[in-house]
């Protein structure tokens, strides 16, 4: 039964191995289809791509930094900030630093997501709980956070909960209608199906409408947490005596830039890890979607 | 006041108030009665407003004058009694072929686990689809996501299937097959069968009854019995018998009269 499979791919390899003029060719069409409008998708070439100009960004940087045509307090050179780096991990206790960050955003991230799914996907059903509600977001979704920092400041203090409230406060109220426009945009014949079927209100919420929006959901999730990283810096400069935000801040008091963009990057590097490690499990639970 | 009909629409009218505050009937009071077993097809104009009376019956629209009954029953909301099949693919995409079709089992509490698994399979192997059991719907053909959603509806036994369309999207051939099928599923089940189209080779082909409907405003234009000059058993061989071809231009020309006249209003 896997006889014929295996011989067709065999000789399939070693038809594309022998002509020596074929398989470049082949990788010149897949490089071509990068700059041809909506062409077939080339991963590899696209990762390639991307990992180049990355590293192109990083070329200039050096160049630029070790010239000396920038003054080092301006622009210091990736060895500085790599040495900053070593000096914030070996005397600074950066992984603690970095270690309360992460919980902070994450406290934050998941108080918003536990209230703002299911008060989404009810808003997003029940006309009068838009109406109770909408006011009040869309009120609350134009203040400027940071100027909300004293607030927090005189009710909560300079503890954790002033911090985790601020980053709450960034995302809940962006957060919930993200997730009712994600449950408005479930076609309504799942809906109907649902009922038709003999679905109540509520397995129809648990049963439909919520795995119907799961994958946009995780999208729209993985959006917040961005804005929480935002949210974050100011809270930990404004009051904190901790975390990446702190002393980064710290940093800049004393001049010292290469900590400075040490920082930076840190929270750079953490905010796409955890980016891609959300958008690849997106890729192994929505399979039928891909 | 129900009376012996299966399904009853009495004086049934439907409008809807535009943005502007303006009101436009849909349907103009209409009365239709469906007996048990019956297969009545709804043609008429595009937009004429027999979906509606369709899901009306189904219970997803609330008429705004008149009664509808369904078996004795006053129709108040949908419910599992009322099984729709719509046109655009109503299949779970998080689910398999099978467990789309267990879904339309998961509320029933009148039978057991073991009960619905036999039920499932058994609706699963009648349209046909054992060999894709656990294929995820982005695999398979529109047809058999039709044939998904047939099976699924089928599975929570409605005293009624509403087709709205259902095969409106389908290539033609795909189209024939399912038509076939469901001649073949429904002489098994005897199931009472509300089904909507604007295909008039379509409708004459499934129907035992077929209603044509006027334009906006809906109302009855004309009520054929074609089961009564065509045989119950058909194949796609029926569309030369002279019998077929009358019935088709009677209809056809029931709704070119409608639209030229609505043309014609506008």
């Amino acid at each position: 039964m896997a006889m014929p499979g295996g011989e067709a791919k065999g000789s399939g390899e070693q038809a594309s191995g022998k002509p020596i003029g074929t398989k470049p060719q082949g990788a010149q069409a897949a490089w071509r289809d990068l700059i041809v409008f909506r062409a077939a998708p080339r991963p590899r070439q696209e990762l390639w791509l991307s990992i180049g100009a990355f590293l192109a960004v990083l070329i200039v940087w050096l160049i630029v930094a070790e010239s000396g045509l920038v003054h080092p307090q301006i622009l210091p050179s990736p060895r500085a900030v790599m040495a900053a780096w070593w000096r914030l991990f070996t005397e600074a206790d950066y992984i603690s630093d970095i270690g309360i960050s992460v919980a902070r955003v994450w406290a934050a991230f998941l108080a918003s997501a536990v209230i703002a799914i299911p008060l989404g996907i009810l808003m997003s059903g029940y006309r009068a709980i838009t109406a109770l509600f909408e006011p009040i977001i869309d009120f609350v979704r134009y203040l400027p956070v940071p100027a909300l920092v004293p607030l927090t400041l005189i009710w909560l203090g300079i503890g954790e909960g002033s911090k985790v409230t601020l980053l709450w406060i960034g995302t809940f109220f962006q957060l919930i209608l993200l997730i009712a426009d994600d449950a408005r945009r479930v076609p309504k014949e799942f809906i109907e199906t649902g009922r038709t079927l003999g679905a109540s209100d509520t397995a129809l919420m648990k049963d439909v409408l919520l795995r119907a929006m799961l994958p946009n959901m995780v999208d729209s999730l993985r959006i917040t947490l961005g804005w929480c990283w935002t949210y974050l810096i100011v809270a930990e400069i404004v009051a904190s005596s901790s975390g990446i935000g702190y002393e980064l801040w710290t940093a800049r008091r004393y001049g010292k830039s290469p900590e400075v963009f040490a920082g930076i990057l840190t929270i750079g590097i953490i905010g796409l890890a955890s980016d891609q490690a959300i958008r690849f499990l997106h890729r192994r639970w929505f399979r039928y979607l891909h | 006041m129900a009376n012996s009909s299966f399904i009853r629409i009495a004086q049934v009218a439907k409008e809807f108030t535009a943005p502007d505050g303006s009101i436009i009937p849909v349907v103009e009071p209409l009365s239709i009665d469906v007996q048990e077993g019956e297969f009545v097809v709804f043609v008429g104009p595009s937009g004429c407003g027999k979906t509606t009376v369709m899901r009306m019956v189904g219970g997803l629209e609330t008429p705004s004058a008149g009664d509808i009954y369904l078996n004795g029953k006053r129709v108040e909301g949908p419910n599992r009694d009322k099984g729709m099949v719509f046109q655009s693919y109503s299949s779970f995409p998080w689910l398999t072929v099978l467990g789309n079709i267990r879904f339309g089992l998961k509320y029933r509490d009148d039978i057991s686990a073991d009960e619905k698994e036999r039920i499932a399979r058994h609706y699963l192997d009648l349209v046909g689809l054992t060999p894709f059991a656990d294929y995820t719907i982005n695999r398979i053909s529109g047809g058999m996501r039709q044939r998904v959603a047939i099976a699924r509806t089928l599975a929570a036994n409605p005293l009624v299937l509403l087709m709205d369309e259902p095969f409106g999207a389908l290539d033609a051939l795909s189209r024939e097959r399912l038509q076939i099928q469901l001649m073949d599923l429904r002489r098994a089940e005897r199931k009472t069968v509300i089904f909507v189209t604007h295909d008039v080779d379509e409708a004459v082909l499934l129907a035992d009854r077929i209603i044509v409907f006027s334009a906006r405003p809906a109302r009855v234009l004309a009520d054929i019995a074609v089961s009564a000059t065509l045989p119950e058993k058909r194949s796609l061989d029926i569309l030369d018998i002279p019998e077929f071809r009358k019935i088709r231009r009677d209809v056809l020309a029931l709704i070119r009269n409608e639209e030229t006249r609505m043309e014609a209003a506008e």
